[in-house]
C-alpha cells in the first residue's frame, strides 16, 4: 500500500514540477473548447443572394431589398463569380437559381432562403389567383341580377295576362336555398414540442458531450503514454522492477497519481463548460464528472497498454491517428446509423462512444443514474480490461518475480 | 561463506546473436568482483540476468542462496548503464521515491538521503531539479539511489563512466567503504586502472567468461603485465 501511495506521489511531482504538462493537461482543452464553442455556437451566418430580371415580375414582393440586391444580369453574374453573393435568382418565367455550388453548407443556406421566398410567391399566386376568381363571381353575381331583374319585370307582365299559369310555375318552382357564405381558410399553423432540449440548442450543445470526451481522452492519453514510455526508455523501470515493488502497484500507482490530476482536469473543464460557455445542461454535473473520470482512466490505462508497443515518443504519438482519430469519427460527433454494420462494431469498441453517449444522456436528456449507468459500466471494463493486461505486460518482462 | 549471487551456466540469444554461451559465476560475500570486456561482450545482459530483470534461455540463478523473489531485491541495489532518473523531480525528490519503494519511512529516510547525498557529494544540490544536473552529477545521483537502502549486494553497470578521475576516486574509495561494512559489489567497467581496486576480476568476451580469478593472479598466470594483456593472449591464442 505505502509503495502504491509512493508511486502515486512521485507522479503527482513530476506533473507539478512539469508547469509545461500541466498546461497541457488543463489550460489547453479550455482554449480548444473556447475555439469550438465560437465555430458551432455562432449564429448561422445569412446567405448574399441577389435577384435578376425583376422589372416587371410580380414576384417582386416575396424578394425583399434587405435580403436580394437588385442587379443586372452581367453584374450578378460577375458577383456570382467573385463568390460576393452565394446565389441568384432569375425571375423570368419559369423561376430559375443560378448557385455559386463551391461550399455545400453555403448552397443550404442559400436554397433554404430562397425556398422560403417561394413559398410567397406561391402566396403571391394564390391571392392573385383568388382575386382572379372573386372578380369572375362578381361579374357573374351581376349578370344574374340582370337576369333576374327580366324574370321580375316577366312576371308582372304574366300577372296581367296570364295570372294562373304565373301561380302553377310559382307552385313548382323549387324553393330557392340561401347560398352558404363564403368561409376565410383556416390558418395552418406548426405547433413544435420537444421532448429533449429547446429550440434553442444549438450545435455546440449537441457536440459539447463528445467535445469533453474526446479532450480528456487525448490529453490524458498523450501525457499518460509519454509518462510511462519514457519510464521505460530512461531505464527508471528497470530500477522498479529490481526493488520489492509489486507489479499491480505500478499500475495501480499511476491510475491513483493520474486520477487526481484528472479529477481536477475535468472539475475545471466540466464547470467552464456549463456556467462559462453555457452549454445546455439539464443533468447533474456530478454525474459529468463522473463519467469523464471514468473515461479517463480507459484513456491512461490504454496509453500505458500502447506504450509498451512504443520505443520512442514519436512511435507513442503515430498511435494518435489509429487511436484517437476514428474515435473522433466514431464517438457520435456524426451520425453513425447510416455507416455499415462493420463500421458501427469498430464504434462499439471505443470508450469515447460511450461517454458521448452517457454524457447527452445526462447533459440533453436529462435522465439520471439510470440513463449512464451501463455506458459507465463499460468504460470501467474497458479500463480493468486494459490495467489487467497493462500488469500481465509487466509481469512478462520480469520473470523472476 | 555464503554466496550473495550464483549463476551457473547461463545461456542467452537474442535472435541468432549468441550474448552468453554457458557462463558461470559466483560471488562471495564481502568481496568486489569486477566484470571487464569489451563494448558488446555481453557484461549488462549477464548483470540482468543476474537480477532476474531478464530470462536467461537456459542455467540458473540464485540471489542469497535461493530462488530470486522480490524480497530478495530489498537487499539489492542496482544501477543501470543509463542514469534511470525522474527528470523532473528534484535530486531529493528522486532519493525519496527510491528510498520509499525499498520500504524506508519517515526519519529514517530522511536521514538515509542526507547521508547518500554526502556519500556522493550532492548534499549541497539535493533541492536543483535533475534536467539542471551534469552528467557526473547525474551518475553520482544515480548511484545514491542505488545505495539509499543500504542492501547487502550491489549490481552496478558502469558506474563510473564518464566521472573524473578525482570524483572516481572518491567513489572508489566509497566502494571499500561499504565492503568494509560486509557488502558484496559487482562492477562492469571497461576502465582498466580501476580492474587492480577490484578483489576479483572475470573476463568476459564474446559471451564466453575466459578468465576469472584477482588482478595479481591473472598477470602472474599469463605472464603479462596488466590484466588488459590477458585479453590479448586469450586472442591470440583463439587466432
Amino acid at each position: 500500500m505505502s509503495n502504491l501511495l509512493a508511486m502515486a506521489r512521485r507522479i503527482i511531482h513530476q506533473i507539478l514540477r512539469d508547469k509545461r504538462t500541466l498546461a497541457l493537461l488543463i489550460i489547453a482543452p479550455l482554449l480548444i473548447l473556447t475555439l469550438v464553442w465560437y465555430i458551432f455556437g455562432a449564429k448561422t451566418s445569412e446567405p448574399n443572394l441577389a435577384i435578376i430580371n425583376y422589372q416587371n415580375s410580380d414576384l417582386l414582393p416575396a424578394f425583399k431589398a434587405s435580403d436580394y440586391q437588385r442587379m443586372s444580369p452581367l453584374e450578378a453574374h460577375q458577383a456570382l463569380a467573385d463568390k460576393k453573393i452565394d446565389a441568384y435568382v432569375d425571375l423570368k418565367n419559369p423561376v430559375k437559381v443560378h448557385l455559386e455550388g463551391s461550399d455545400p453548407s453555403r448552397n443550404g443556406l442559400a436554397m433554404n432562403k430562397i425556398q422560403k421566398s417561394m413559398q410567397k410567391v406561391q402566396q403571391i399566386s394564390i391571392t392573385k389567383m383568388q382575386t382572379q376568381l372573386k372578380s369572375v363571381i362578381q361579374n357573374q353575381q351581376k349578370a344574374i341580377q340582370a337576369q333576374q331583374q327580366i324574370m321580375k319585370q316577366m312576371t308582372i307582365a304574366m300577372q296581367q295576362y296570364a295570372p294562373s299559369i304565373l301561380i302553377a310555375i310559382q307552385q313548382q318552382a323549387p324553393k330557392p336555398e340561401q347560398p352558404a357564405k363564403m368561409q376565410a381558410p383556416e390558418k395552418v399553423s406548426l405547433d413544435v414540442s420537444y421532448l429533449h432540449g429547446n429550440d434553442s440548442l444549438n450545435t455546440f450543445d449537441a457536440f459539447g458531450p463528445a467535445m469533453v470526451g474526446i479532450f480528456v481522452f487525448l490529453f490524458i492519453f498523450m501525457i499518460g503514454g509519454v509518462s510511462f514510455l519514457r519510464e521505460r526508455t530512461t531505464g527508471t523501470l528497470d530500477r522498479l522492477m529490481a526493488s520489492p515493488i509489486k507489479n499491480y502497484q505500478i499500475i495501480w500507482g499511476y491510475m491513483i497519481g493520474f486520477g487526481l490530476f484528472v479529477i481536477v482536469q475535468s472539475f475545471i473543464l466540466t464547470c467552464y463548460l456549463v456556467y462559462v460557455l453555457k452549454i445546455y445542461n439539464v443533468g447533474s454535473i456530478a454525474d459529468v464528472l463522473i463519467i469523464v473520470f471514468i473515461l479517463s482512466f480507459s484513456a491512461l490505462s490504454l496509453s500505458i497498454l500502447l506504450s509498451t508497443a512504443a520505443k520512442n515518443e514519436l512511435q507513442m504519438f503515430q498511435f494518435i491517428p489509429l487511436v484517437i482519430v476514428p474515435q473522433v469519427f466514431l464517438s457520435g460527433l456524426f451520425p453513425i446509423d447510416t455507416l455499415p454494420r462493420w463500421v458501427q462494431m469498430i464504434g462499439n469498441l471505443m470508450p469515447i462512444h460511450y461517454s458521448t453517449e452517457a454524457l447527452r444522456n445526462i447533459m440533453i436528456r436529462g435522465t439520471g443514474f439510470a440513463g449512464w449507468w451501463l455506458d459507465g459500466l463499460v468504460l470501467i471494463i474497458f479500463s480493468l480490461v486494459f490495467i489487467t493486461l497493462n500488469i500481465f505486460t509487466i509481469r512478462a518482462s520480469r520473470p523472476l518475480a | 561463506m555464503t554466496y550473495p549471487v550464483k549463476g551457473e551456466h547461463l545461456h542467452k540469444k537474442f535472435k541468432k546473436q549468441i550474448v552468453l554461451d554457458d557462463v558461470s559465476l559466483t560471488l562471495r560475500e564481502g568481496e568486489i568482483y569486477g566484470l571487464i570486456g569489451p563494448s558488446g561482450a555481453g557484461k549488462t545482459t549477464l548483470v540482468k540476468i543476474l537480477l532476474g530483470l531478464e530470462k536467461a534461455d537456459s542455467g540458473n540463478v540464485e540471489l542469497f542462496e535461493q530462488k530470486p523473489t522480490l524480497s530478495a531485491f530489498r537487499s539489492l541495489g542496482y544501477m543501470a548503464q543509463s542514469d534511470a532518473l525522474y527528470n523532473e523531480l528534484s535530486a531529493y525528490q528522486n532519493l525519496e521515491f527510491f528510498a520509499s519503494i525499498q520500504g524506508l519511512r519517515g526519519k529514517a529516510k530522511k536521514q538515509r538521503i542526507l547521508e547518500v547525498a554526502k556519500n556522493v557529494g550532492l548534499d549541497q544540490d539535493l533541492k536543483k531539479g535533475v534536467a539542471q544536473f551534469s552528467g557526473g552529477m547525474r551518475r553520482r545521483l544515480s548511484l545514491a539511489a542505488a545505495l539509499v537502502h543500504e542492501p547487502r549486494l550491489y549490481l552496478l553497470d558502469e558506474p563510473t563512466v564518464g566521472l573524473d578521475p578525482l570524483i572516481r576516486r572518491d567513489i572508489w574509495t566509497l566502494f571499500h567503504f561499504l565492503r568494509s561494512k560486509g557488502a558484496t559489489i559487482i562492477v562492469t567497467t571497461h576502465v582498466m586502472d580501476e580492474v587492480s581496486q577490484c578483489d576479483r576480476v572475470g573476463l568476459l568476451s564474446d559471451g564466453h567468461l575466459i578468465a576469472e580469478g584477482s588482478p595479481k593472479e591473472l598477470t602472474e598466470q599469463y605472464n603479462v603485465e596488466t590484466v588488459e594483456d590477458v585479453f590479448l593472449v586469450k586472442e591470440g591464442a583463439k587466432g
